[in-house]
Parts: structure tokens; sequence; C-alpha cells
């Protein structure tokens, strides 16, 4: 697999400054996302190969987006990343292949897209 | 305990020994015995058409039952459809012979009229009649077997009976014949009342039979209606709880949203400035300002939500309310309640207006609540001749409403700050009921004060700002 291309859909343009600097350093095309309208172009226009979204949105949620994702593709692997830890028990959000709790330590979402990342070959 | 009116010129009831003995009473003729039992059905109806809990209804119709100048039936038991059992819940009456005998005999000297109390009865003498028939209840439940409980007709019952129920109960209660008194629905079968005359050996006449039947009609309404009071009750709690919830779930997702994405946001960046190479003199710059820009909206978003929260009290929209129509209709709210537990509920007012600063459905929320107290504290307590106190008057700079009960006081802990929320024992639920006054009153910008200054009282009262 060439270099993995990531992209990030969050609201908050300082998170998707972060989600840059360090998913770059680890070796990734990053592309970023700051609203769903943003998204849908991002994702009709180049591939990519994982998507990192937020849920609560300025216009929306992101559980629509993922909706669309998973009907339109359904082998794009979604991480949920939220600030948020009970959108878990709303059933749209079971669609997603990994949901991490928003953290300033960005481990686990590092954790999470290695292994979706890798479960797509 | 019923009344007995026993006739001595009736020669079938010679031989019953004399406190057992009807007292003389005219010749019945059959118009006198029929205007008799309409006139106790009206009683009864009038009572079973306005009582919201269920023991009351049990009780008043088998009061009427039983009551020598009600139906005269001797002792009195319902039993209930529960799953597939048929389970006694309430009785009325003697137990034996010798207890009839000792307590009609008391009836008659005291001349007690239960009729007179049906809609009023003592809670303590109800709940008295349920724990002394508690065995002889548990003993006539029954499991539902072929068609029990399923007849559509009063019937007087013998112990050659082919039914197993009515054998059962003719054994239990050692019973020469039973009037089998069935309560259905257009849903199906709710229950039966069972009535014998075991001391006075009494026949059960068609009239009684019919009239009998009439009453328990009308007592399965009432149980009915009892029970839908009831989920309709549930039901609105947990519409609010439901409501509650969502809100707070709500709030929780924004609490989430507005102060975890700003700090996940500096915390993440000063980890990569921590982490990664030393970045260019730019780059840094632009890293510390976002983070600085994070942890300034996380300080803001704080503030507001402090602020939001405080601004709750300040949202209410006082205004010059009358208070006494207030009160007023809150305490004729209550007065069905208290009535069928039998609780004395006055309401004073003057009759000049008395208008203060407040809030009404603030104002009528505080009142709810510690009338609410007070009348279950005197079911807990089980005060003799008990009583609620509610009135409203003034003095110079308030005005003032008092709610009063002579129920127990307060818990020890609970009375040295009432409104702090300490959970107490006697009076359920009354920590929590008395911070939210507090709160409500507060937010009205008057004061709520606690004291038993007159003996046997309790007292709560509530100031409000005079207007005008």
């Amino acid at each position: 697999m060439s270099t993995p291309c990531v992209l990030f859909v969050d609201d908050e343009e300082g998170l998707l400054e972060l989600y840059t600097s360090a998913f770059g350093r680890e070796g990734y095309r990053v592309r970023t996302a700051a609203s769903l309208d943003a998204a849908r172009t991002a994702l009709a226009g180049e591939a990519v190969d994982l998507v990192v979204l937020d849920i609560r949105l300025t216009e929306g949620s992101g559980l629509a987006l993922l909706r669309e994702i998973k009907a339109a593709t359904p082998r794009l692997p979604v991480v949920l990343s939220t600030a948020y830890a009970r959108y878990q028990d709303e059933f749209s959000s079971w669609l997603a292949d990994a949901y991490v709790v928003k953290s300033s330590d960005l481990a686990e979402l590092k954790r999470a897209v290695r292994r979706c990342l890798g479960t797509t070959g | 305990m019923p009344r007995r009116s026993v006739s001595a010129k009736r020669p079938r009831l010679q031989r019953v020994p004399a406190p057992l003995r009807r007292p003389p009473a005219p010749a019945r003729s059959t118009r006198f015995r029929t205007a008799h039992l309409i006139a106790t059905l009206h009683r009864v109806s009038e009572v079973l058409e306005t009582v919201v809990e269920a023991d009351q209804a049990a009780w008043a119709a088998l009061v009427a039952l039983t009551a020598g100048e009600g139906l005269g039936f001797n002792r009195a038991f319902l039993l209930l459809l529960q799953g597939d059992e048929l389970r006694g819940l309430f009785g009325v009456g003697p137990r034996s012979r010798e207890e009839a005998a000792a307590v009609w005999a008391e009836i008659r000297q005291r001349e007690v009229r239960p009729l007179e109390r049906l809609a009023r009865p003592d809670p303590l003498v109800v709940e008295g009649e349920r724990v002394r028939h508690a065995d002889l209840l548990a003993r006539l439940s029954h499991t539902v077997a072929n068609g029990c409980a399923g007849w559509r007709r009063a019937f007087v019952g013998r112990a050659n009976h082919p039914n197993p129920c009515v054998r059962h109960w003719i054994g239990v209660l050692d019973s020469e014949a039973l009037a089998v008194l069935p309560m259905m629905s257009s849903e199906g079968p709710w229950g039966v009342v069972i009535a014998d005359n075991f001391v006075t050996r009494a026949p059960i006449v068609p009239a009684t039979l019919e009239a009998a039947q009439t009453i328990v009609h009308a007592l399965r309404a009432a149980l009915e209606r009892t029970r839908l009071l009831d989920s309709l009750h549930e039901e609105q709690r947990r519409l609010v709880a439901a409501e509650h919830a969502t809100t707070l779930l709500e709030t929780a997702r924004t609490l989430a949203h507005d102060l975890k994405n700003p700090l996940a946001l500096a915390g993440g960046l000063a980890r990569e400035l921590v982490n990664a190479p030393l970045p260019t003199g730019d780059s840094l710059f632009k890293h510390l300002a976002i983070i600085a820009a994070a942890v300034q909206r996380a300080e803001e978003r704080l503030a507001q939500l402090a602020d939001g929260l405080a601004s709750q009290v300040s949202k209410v929209s006082l205004a010059s309310i009358e208070v006494g129509q207030v009160v007023g209709r809150v305490a004729a709210a209550f007065q069905p309640l208290a009535d069928s537990r039998g609780i004395r509920l006055v309401f004073y007012r003057p009759a000049r207006e008395l208008v203060a600063v407040a809030e009404p459905s603030l104002l009528e929320r505080c009142v709810e609540n510690l009338i609410g107290n007070g009348l279950e504290a005197l079911r807990e307590a089980r005060t003799p001749a008990p009583v609620v106190r509610v009135a409203v008057f003034e003095n110079a700079d308030e005005v003032h409403v008092e709610i009063a009960d002579n129920g127990p006081p307060l818990p020890g802990l609970l009375r040295a700050d009432p409104f702090s929320g300490a959970l107490s024992g006697p009076r359920s639920g009354t920590g929590l009921g008395l911070v939210s006054v507090r709160r409500l009153v507060d937010a009205m910008s008057g004061r709520v004060e606690y004291d038993e200054r007159e003996p046997g009282w309790v007292r709560f009262t509530v100031h409000l700002r005079r207007s005008g």
C-alpha cells in the first residue's frame, strides 16, 4: 500500500491543524475538511483510505455523513472521533469501524487509524 | 367497625344471644326495606364515585355491605384477581361469634354509625381491619380454577356448590351460606366480594343480594378508576423523568463538545511541541497561539456556563400576584386526597386581597410540596384527628403562607437545617422536597422558615415581599 491518505473531518480548525501535524509526521497523507460539505467534496475528489469523523459539527451531525459514506463505499473505514463518549450508545454510530473519544493524547486515535488501515490491507 | 341493627321481633333470632340481637326496629314493610336499600346504595355510590384510593373504596363498599343500617351482612371480604389467583385483600367484620358479641355490643353502646363516616374513615381503623383479617384473607386466597371469578351474576353458595373456590371459601369461613358477588368488567373478571351471616344466620334474600351486587359493581368501577389514576400519575412521573433525562443528555453533549474540544486541542498541540522536532520559529509561534486561543475559549465557555446556571434564578419573571388565590387553588386541589385519607385540610385567607411579589407556578409548586409533605407525614404517622392547616396572612412588609400539620416533628438531624437536603426518616422524602421549596422561594426573593413553636404542630412559613 502506498502512503495512506486520511481525511479528517472536524469543525475545530485548530484540531485539524493538530491532526495535520501529528499524522503528517507519522507518514500519512493528510486531508482536512471543516464542514460536511467540504468533506463530501473531498471524498468526491481524491481517493482517501480512511476518514476520521467528528460527530457534533456546526452544521449537522457527522453520523449523517457516516451513513452516506457507508452507503456509497462500504469498505472505506471510518473512525468516529468525538468529545462525548456516550454517542457509542447510539445505534447509528455502530456503522463506524472504530470509536475514539477525543483527548489531548492522540495515541488511541493513532492506534485506531493503524488498526483500521491494517484490516483493510 | 360496622354497627349491627338486629330486630328482636323476628322469631328466628330469639335464640341468638343477647349481644347479637338486633335492636328493636319498626316493622319493616317491603316498601320501607326498598327505600332503605336505595338510601344505602345512594350513599355508598356517592362515596365510591369520588374516592381516589383503593383502600378507601374497599372500606366504603364492605362497610356498606356489613353495617346494620346498610345491608347487614355479618362480614365481607374482597378478593382481587392477581395473575391466576384470587387474592384476599381486605375484610370487614368480626372473626368469631365471641368477637362479634363484644364488638357489636360496644358499637351499640357507643352508638357508632359507620355509614356516616364512609367518606372519611379513620385510617387507623381501616389499617386495623386489614391487619386483623390478614391471616383469614391469606387463607381465602385461591388459585382460579374451573370458572372461578368468571361469574357474571351474584349467587348464594353453599357447602355442596360445584365450584371449588366457593367450597374453599365456605370451608375457610365455616359458613352455611355465602353471598358470592362477582366483579366483572368488559375486559374480563376482576375479582369477587364474598359475604355471609355466620353469626346471625339471617337468610340472604334476593333483594339484599341484588343490592349487594350493585355496591360491588360500584366498587369495581372505583377500583378501576383508582388504578387508572395511579397509572396516570406513574406515566406523568415517567414523562417528567424522561424530559429531565433528555435535557441532561443534551447538556452533557454540549459540555463535552464545548469544553473538551479546546482542551484536547491545547493539550494535543502541547504534546506535539514536546514530542516533535523543534519546529521553525513561525510554526512554534503558530502552535502556541492556537493553544492560547483554545485555553481562552475553554475559560470563556466555563464562565458562560457558570453565568447561565446562576441566571436560571434571575430568569424567573416575578410579578404582583394575589397570594390567597394561588394558595387556595392548590389547597382545593389537595382536598379530595386529604378527604380520602381522613385528614382535615383547613384553608384560611382573609377577605381582602394579599398581593406579593412572586411567580404563580413557582408558588404553586412550593405550596404543593409543603401540603403534600404534611399529608404524607400524617398518613405515615397515623396521628389521631390529623389536620393540615394552610393560612395566608400579612404584616407590614410581607405576605406569609403558613402550612402546618399536627404530625410528627422533623427528625433531629433535619431540624437543624431542614432545607439543607439531608434525608429524613418518618417524613419520607421531606429532605429533598424542602430543598426544592427553598430553591423555589429563593427564586422569588422570599424566604422559608420551619418552627415547632406551637406544641404538637410542625409549621413551615413562606415569606414573600408585599407588593404595592
